[in-house]
């Protein structure tokens, strides 16, 4: 059973080229690279908690893939919708940050600046703000520091 | 015979250029600066968890969007190893095709991979 098909031996690469049954409705695959879907992460979280959660709820019941089909679905839409949204109200600022994170090894502390300028515009125009659970009461949350230990070198 | 005037006075005073601050306050300055040093770190080290779940939360939030395309890649993919399956055993008799070899309904990844 464990067989270990090694593919650069393969006489063919193993592709499986057949499409989902036609039973499971179609849904468009979100497409994104990792630098836009960290850079919206917290947006997914707040804006989709409830079909997130529906989902690992789900999940958590059996691990089939089978099972879960319709909740992953609703994540899927939800965060493309998120997205879409994003890209159409805060264009500059998401394409800024998401850019600043593919340039700084996918850290969010060297790029404060466009993340403050894509909060607010999410906060003004879709009413979604960031944040972190868990962060120590009374203490500002690490984004909002004005004077960070960890910062960029280079100005 | 002494010159007119007299002779100058004689130099019996110490002469000890000024070398620098003494003991007390180089101890002094090296303490504040050590103090000072690992202030910033304790402040940096709190300030370095909080900035690991900052990080933490935003792969958090995008666990269930890839969990579920990788499901429905997968599902795809059994769907299909099992079609083949039928194909190639429609003419054993009382074959189920995909059938566990466990007699539970529990589910179970497959056994074989393939790396790519």
């Amino acid at each position: 059973m464990s067989l270990f098909h090694d593919p650069t031996a393969a006489s063919t690469p193993y592709k499986d080229p057949t499409p989902l049954p036609d039973d499971i409705p179609k849904v468009n695959e979100l497409g994104a690279t990792s630098a836009p879907l960290k850079s919206a992460s917290f947006f997914i979280g707040a804006h989709c908690k409830e079909f997130n959660e529906d989902f690992m709820l789900c999940k958590q019941e059996s691990r089939d893939p089978a099972h879960c089909l319709k909740e992953g679905r609703r994540v899927t839409r939800c965060a493309a919708d998120l997205i879409n949204k994003l890209r159409e109200n805060c264009f500059k600022e998401f394409e800024e940050h998401w850019n600043c994170l593919e340039y700084n090894n996918q850290e969010f502390y060297p790029c404060r600046k466009p993340e403050r300028a894509l909060n607010k515009c999410v906060f003004e125009k879709m009413g979604l703000t960031k944040t972190i659970p868990g962060t120590p009461e009374g203490k500002t949350p690490v984004h909002e520091l004005t004077n960070p230990v960890f910062k960029r070198q280079q100005k | 015979m002494p010159p007119p005037g007299g002779f100058e006075a004689i130099k019996y005073k110490r002469n000890l250029p000024f070398r620098g601050p003494g003991g007390v306050a180089i101890l002094a300055g090296v303490t504040g600066i050590c103090a000072f040093g690992f202030y910033r770190l304790g402040q940096g080290n709190l300030e370095k968890r909080e900035l690991k779940r900052e990080k933490v939360w935003s792969r958090l939030h995008l666990v269930p969007l890839l969990l579920a395309e990788g499901d429905r890649d997968a599902y795809r993919r059994e769907h299909a190893a099992v079609e083949r399956e039928r194909e190639i055993m429609k003419d054993v008799k009382g074959w189920e095709a995909g059938k566990s070899v466990y007699s539970d309904s529990r589910y179970r990844s497959s056994n074989s991979i393939v790396v790519l």
